[in-house]
């Protein structure tokens, strides 16, 4: 059993990468920040392999481990330090000339995201990004539904105001 | 209209509202005009905010992201995984009896460049093994995503890798990555079937001569491989091995 753990942990790792990189910089809403989470998360999974029960979903055991490096770790070391948090306005946007009509929107509404707060944030991205359901999103939160529910009301409605 | 109606709205339009309270609310929209044009108006949120998260997605710096694995990550693992299948085969057909370790040297000059060509099959055995239904199935890239991501892969082992022309019939393409065998690297196109089953086309830049398809199975899985232009190319899932050698000649013709 810890062996097949380890293993599968090892192999699935690569192809969670990316969305990783984006649940972090969803939360944290700085580019260095989101590169250290996901290295972070990566070397406490391997570290924490056994834990993981082989045929489970490994990118959701990823995603609890990067939150709770998150939530534990470096969003205390950097209050702690007083980095704080860098301006929302410049916090998620998209680089680089390629595409530009197409990212305009992609633009605004992640502008529109970076100035929600976290908890809302990272909300809309498990379910809208990450499909969790409902149910899901509650239990990896820790929150109700109905907290779910009116985290996703309130940022869809700030994404109405964009015209 | 209430904070409370925006709740129901969006969570009807995410079809997770309880059937009682869409009773109730399906009957309001059908009366409440300004209530529909708010049902409207945040259901046209939804696209935006996929497409914008997936803008994001293709910003991940993945190479930074992949030199920061730990030294047992996937390319490194699959990289050391042929040390010991060089060394298994010696100690098997060549070298029973003998001091495997006082060899090695001796492999690595004259056993290894041939095996190496070999034996990145199994290589790629050993971690198609590795992968579950659950690995690739969360992954369900748009259009431009995979666009970019068989882009990458295919200048790295200098193939010519579109969604379209990697797109076979009854799989879906979820995510393509690099790794690395021997030094050489070994893009990985990954697909899965309905069930959420891992089908892989692998890409490996090893300046091998031209080779006719061939296929075979190893335990559960199916292979069909060929060579051409220094590159060889395997497809590999749990199916039977026509299936696979199907796959490959689709694949054959247009990459």
């Amino acid at each position: 059993m810890s062996e097949a753990s380890r293993r599968e942990v090892r192999a699935g790792l690569e192809p969670c990468l990316a969305r990783l990189w984006r649940y972090a910089l969803i939360l944290s809403r700085a580019k260095d920040a989101a590169d250290d989470l996901v290295q972070a998360t990566c070397l406490r999974a391997i570290e924490r392999a056994d834990q993981f029960a082989p045929g489970t979903r490994l990118d959701r055991w990823l995603f609890a481990i990067l939150r709770s490096i998150w939530l534990n770790e470096i969003r205390a070391r950097k209050i702690r330090e007083g980095g704080g948090f860098v301006d929302a306005d410049d916090a998620l946007s998209i680089d680089g000339a390629r595409d530009i009509e197409t990212n305009i929107l992609a633009t605004q509404v992640l502008k529109v995201i970076g100035q929600l707060p976290g908890a809302q944030r990272e909300t809309v991205l498990l379910v809208y990004a990450e499909g969790y359901s409902y149910a899901e999103a509650a239990a990896a939160l820790s929150i109700p539904i109905g907290t779910v529910m009116s985290r996703l009301a309130t940022a869809r409605a700030a994404l109405t105001k964009l015209k | 209209m209430t904070d409370d109606d925006d709740a129901d709205l969006v969570t009807l339009i995410d079809d997770e509202l309880d059937e009682d309270r869409k009773k109730v609310l399906l009957a309001r929209l059908e009366t409440d005009e300004r209530l529909r044009e708010r049902y409207e108006a945040l259901r046209q949120t939804g696209a935006p905010i996929a497409a914008s998260f997936d803008a994001l997605l293709r910003q991940a710096p993945i190479a930074r992201l992949r030199a920061g694995l730990p030294l047992e990550g996937p390319a490194r693992a699959l990289s050391g995984r042929f040390a010991g299948i060089a060394l298994r085969d010696l100690a098997a057909g060549i070298a029973i009896g003998l001091v495997v370790a006082g060899l090695a040297a001796w492999v690595a000059m004259s056993l290894a460049p041939t095996k190496g060509k070999e034996d990145w099959r199994s290589a790629v055995v050993d971690y198609t093994n590795l992968y579950t239904n659950e690995t690739f199935s969360p992954l369900n890239p748009d259009l431009p995503l995979q666009a970019l991501e068989l882009s990458a892969v295919g200048a790295r082992v200098g193939a010519n890798l579109t969604p379209n022309n990697i797109a076979l019939p009854g799989l879906r393409f979820t995510v393509a990555f690099m790794l690395a065998f021997e030094h050489a690297p070994l893009g990985v196109v990954a697909f899965v079937d309905p069930d959420g089953a891992p089908v892989l086309l692998c890409i490996i830049a090893n300046k091998a001569p031209d080779a006719a398809m061939r296929s075979e199975k190893r335990g559960d899985l199916s292979l069909a491989w060929w060579s051409r232009n220094g590159r060889s190319y395997l497809v590999i899932g749990h199916m039977p091995e026509e299936q696979a050698i199907t796959l490959a000649q689709t694949l054959e013709k247009r990459v």
